[in-house]
């Protein structure tokens, strides 16, 4: 199997195309295996099914003990990564990750220490990685090579040379394989997990900073998606460093040049994971530090990834919202904004990004002179964080400026620790509207004076100026008398006389067969499945031949086919 | 050397009324010291002092510059001062006097400009700054915003008053007052003209702003109105029959919308059943 050595070598060169050629014929072996039953002669497949074997073992036999069993837990996943690298399929790797929040909970650094020793061997190729990330979680002590405490670490080390010299050879001492190196990243993840939540940032940004320069060296395909999960805990330790992100000095700063390198290696080597989640990292620290130009070039000079994760998708959407309803550009902005909300996973674990996501869309739908649905204020989940927006939201449909002005003096905290502060000052405008709609639609003809007092405008005259101007915006059918001082309201005409209908009509409808499109591109099938029906029909197709010929010559007689029969 | 001669640069330059030829040779050579002392773009190698120089001469540059008139100048300073503005206070030796006069001002011309995109960008880049209450009662600051709010509410008389001889914050602001009144006028007259059906002379006088009734007339020549009688009748008539034809054809367009659809729905549902 040419295709398969350059696989398992860890220190590979930098030659992309070769490797990829190589990962190309590595898979076309794959894919003609999966046709047949797993092969038994093959050293690699069996590896793999002694990891497997062996961890379904240990998660029965110890499930009792919560350390033992999330050690198992960390290494049922190495077995995803094992198969992730050998048939080049992300998919493994996602499923590994995604166990990671619920190991998260019981992860400690003693748990961690125990499965780095027990994966990596003192003398082993990866182990530099192991070392680092021991030093990381703070116990430098633990021997590598075997289970902490116990007394066959030094044994082994010391038979390390022979065994790394010809793997091939020893069939007698304990299987030792080379520890691939997405299973070093993976738990360097898991220390960035854990230093995360231990909340020890600067260590954890120094380790980040190390992970990535690893990544780097190693120069891997099938660490695509490890390494986006890595470059998001990089951000999140810088963001949580002194000086605080407002702050143009904070470290978020510091770190962009990194990640913009990063952001460019990964749109040249087509690793969409990185680059959908550098994306969304640099968008997020923009508006941190309030640079909104910046943002807006990075949106108009990259390509966010057509395939990217769907979390990712509306993290990026949602920040295109945000950048958009800066520069007034509410429609674009309430369009990524709703995709956002749709977007984002409606299960418990989200819950943060769909309250965030919907309270900018909630200021964004006002701003555009819409009032949301007041569903939307009674979902259980949002209910108590929405309740801010309601009363904004309450104030503005009514178009009471002094309900408005006070409502956002007093919730103005909020408002501000939402980010949405200055979107919400922007109002007042609206308020004014909606007033002022509110009036005419209320009273045929209404006096200046009247307006004046009931919206609490400064004067007479602003109040001319602000009518007219509505007036002219389209907000109002009316016309201003300006001897006697009145505003007199026009007949509202028949909305079903327009086109409006038949347009809001078309847009459902385009919603619906999108929809369907793109349910259809994401079904999936088997991988070469047709293949094994061609092989079939292939063999059936010889069969058939074959018969032919020997009917031709005479062989198959009546008699064995009688036979046959007889057999049967 | 050169950070001496600098100092004496600037103590000149300080001087609000100094002419523009004097100051842009003025300036041309204080850039030519910060060239020598390298701190044209700030590193963090320059030393405080040095910075805090360039700083002021790109401050003073931007400030002569605008009181020439000469927006393409005034804009090349303040994207020249943006870099400084980013430094921590620490990086200078003293803080600077004419940060938030600059910002102000550049906001205000973002708004003469219509641009009004890059004026809520650059604003929500001033909460960085401090709190929002305190940006809006600077001095200098608050004033473009409570600008900005008025005019998008259209409480013209508002800021009309704000843009009076004693109420501008300082001179510079003034000069940029004179861009935007023009442009007030213009918004003005477009609502007036859907808004009233007709207007009397004198109302309309005062609504505009307009000093005379001469004014009013070359004003109202200038915008198409018709005069009768001491009062101005808005081209109501004309437009209807313009909209008209417009809807005719928007009625054509309607149609073929509709058609258009209608097809698509069907191939659609062809590749779909």
């Amino acid at each position: 199997m040419p295709g398969k050595t350059p696989d398992r070598e860890p220190a590979r060169g930098g030659n992309n195309n070769n490797n990829n050629k190589m990962k190309g014929k590595g898979k076309k072996g794959e894919d003609e295996k999966m046709t047949v039953v797993v092969p038994p002669s093959k050293k690699k497949e069996d590896v793999e099914g002694d990891v497997v074997v062996m961890e379904g073992v240990e998660n029965e036999g110890e499930g009792e003990d919560p350390v033992e069993k999330t050690v198992a837990d960390i290494k049922s996943n190495f077995a995803l990564l094992d198969r992730a690298v050998a048939l080049f399929d992300a998919r493994f790797t996602l499923r590994a990750l995604r166990s990671v929040s619920s190991i998260r909970k019981r992860l400690t650094g003693d748990v961690l220490a125990r499965v780095v020793a027990e994966t990596y061997m003192a003398s082993s190729s990866g182990a530099e990685i192991a070392v680092g990330l021991l030093k990381a979680i703070g116990r430098e002590e633990v021997q590598l090579g075997g289970k902490v405490g116990g007394g066959g670490g030094e044994m082994e080390i010391d038979s390390e040379p022979t065994t790394k010299a010809g793997s091939g050879k020893n069939g007698v001492k304990k299987e030792q394989k080379e520890v691939i190196p997405e299973i070093g990243v993976f738990l360097g993840i898991l220390t960035q997990v854990l230093l995360h939540d231990g909340k020890q940032w600067q260590q954890g940004l120094e380790f980040s900073r190390y992970l990535i320069e690893k990544i780097q060296e190693l120069n891997r395909r099938t660490l695509d998606g490890l390494s986006a999960k890595v470059y998001f805990y990089f951000e999140l330790f810088a963001e949580q460093l002194a000086p605080l992100p407002p702050s143009s000095q904070s470290t978020i700063v510091a770190i962009r040049p990194t990640l913009l390198a990063a952001l460019r290696t990964a749109v040249l080597r087509k690793d969409t994971d990185t680059q959908a989640s550098v994306i969304v990292l640099l968008l997020r620290s923009y508006l941190l530090t309030s640079h909104i130009s910046q943002a807006d070039l990075l949106v108009s000079h990259t390509q966010f990834p057509e395939n990217a994760a769907n979390n990712q998708v509306a993290r990026y959407l949602y920040y295109l919202g945000k950048v958009r309803a800066i520069q007034l550009l509410y429609t674009e902005a309430h369009n990524h904004l709703t995709a956002a909300t749709r977007k984002a996973p409606s299960s418990a674990c989200a819950l943060g990004f769909g309250q965030t996501a919907t309270k900018l869309l909630l200021v964004v739908e006002l701003l555009m002179g819409d009032i949301p649905d007041r569903a939307t204020f009674r979902q259980p989940a949002m209910e108590a964080s929405l309740h801010p927006y309601f009363l904004l939201v309450r104030a503005v449909r009514v178009g009471d400026l002094e309900d408005f002005e006070s409502v956002v003096a007093q919730h103005g905290d909020t408002f501000r620790r939402d980010g949405t502060y200055t979107l919400i000052l922007r109002l007042r405008q609206n308020v004014i509207k909606t007033g002022i709609r509110m009036m005419s639609l209320s009273y045929s003809r209404i006096s200046l004076r009247d307006i004046c007092i009931r919206l609490h405008l400064g004067s007479e005259e602003s109040a001319e100026y602000i009518v007219a101007k509505a007036i002219r915006d389209g907000v109002i059918e009316a016309t201003l008398d300006r001897e006697k001082g009145y505003m007199k309201s026009k007949e509202v005409g028949d909305v079903y006389a327009t086109s409006e209908p038949g347009e809001t009509f078309h847009d459902r409808i385009r919603a619906c067969l999108s929809l369907h499109d793109e349910s259809v591109k994401a079904m999936r099938f088997p991988m070469n499945q047709h293949r094994l029906e061609l092989k079939n029909a292939q063999e059936a197709r010889e069969r058939e031949r074959e018969m032919a010929k020997e009917i031709q010559e005479g062989d198959l007689d009546e008699d064995d086919l009688g036979g046959e029969f007889e057999g049967m | 050397m050169a950070d001496r001669q600098l100092t004496t640069l600037l103590t000149q330059l300080r001087t609000p009324s100094l002419p523009f030829p004097q100051s842009t040779t003025l300036l041309s050579k204080a850039k030519l010291l910060l060239l020598q002392l390298s701190a044209l773009t700030p590193s963090p190698t320059i030393l405080p002092a040095n910075l805090t120089l360039a700083r002021e001469v790109y401050e003073l540059g931007a400030l002569h510059s605008l009181r020439a008139k000469n927006p393409d100048s005034f804009t090349r300073y303040v994207s020249q001062l943006q870099p400084f503005y980013e430094l921590p206070p620490s990086a200078f030796s003293s803080p600077s006097q004419n940060q938030n006069k600059v910002t102000a001002l550049w906001l205000l011309f973002l708004l003469t400009q219509g641009r009004y995109t890059e004026f809520h960008s650059d604003l929500e880049g001033l909460s960085t700054r401090g709190s929002v209450a305190e940006v809006e009662n600077d001095k200098f600051l608050g004033y473009p915003i409570k600008l900005e709010r008025w005019l998008m509410e259209g409480a013209y008389d508002r800021v009309w008053k704000a843009m009076k001889k004693g109420e501008v914050p300082s001179e510079e602001f003034g000069v940029l007052c004179e861009v935007l009144t023009p442009q007030i006028r213009r918004e003005i007259a477009s609502s007036s003209e859907r808004a009233y059906p007709s207007l009397p002379f004198l109302s309309a006088q005062s609504l505009l702003f307009l000093d005379s009734e001469g004014a009013v007339v070359d004003f109202a020549h200038s915008r198409g109105w018709v005069i009768k009688d001491r009062t101005i009748y808005f081209p109501t008539a004309a437009e209807l029959n313009a909209d008209e034809e417009g809807e005719q054809e928007q009625e054509k367009e309607v149609g073929q919308m509709v058609i258009e659809n209608t097809l698509g729905y069907a191939r659609q549902l062809e590749t779909i059943v």
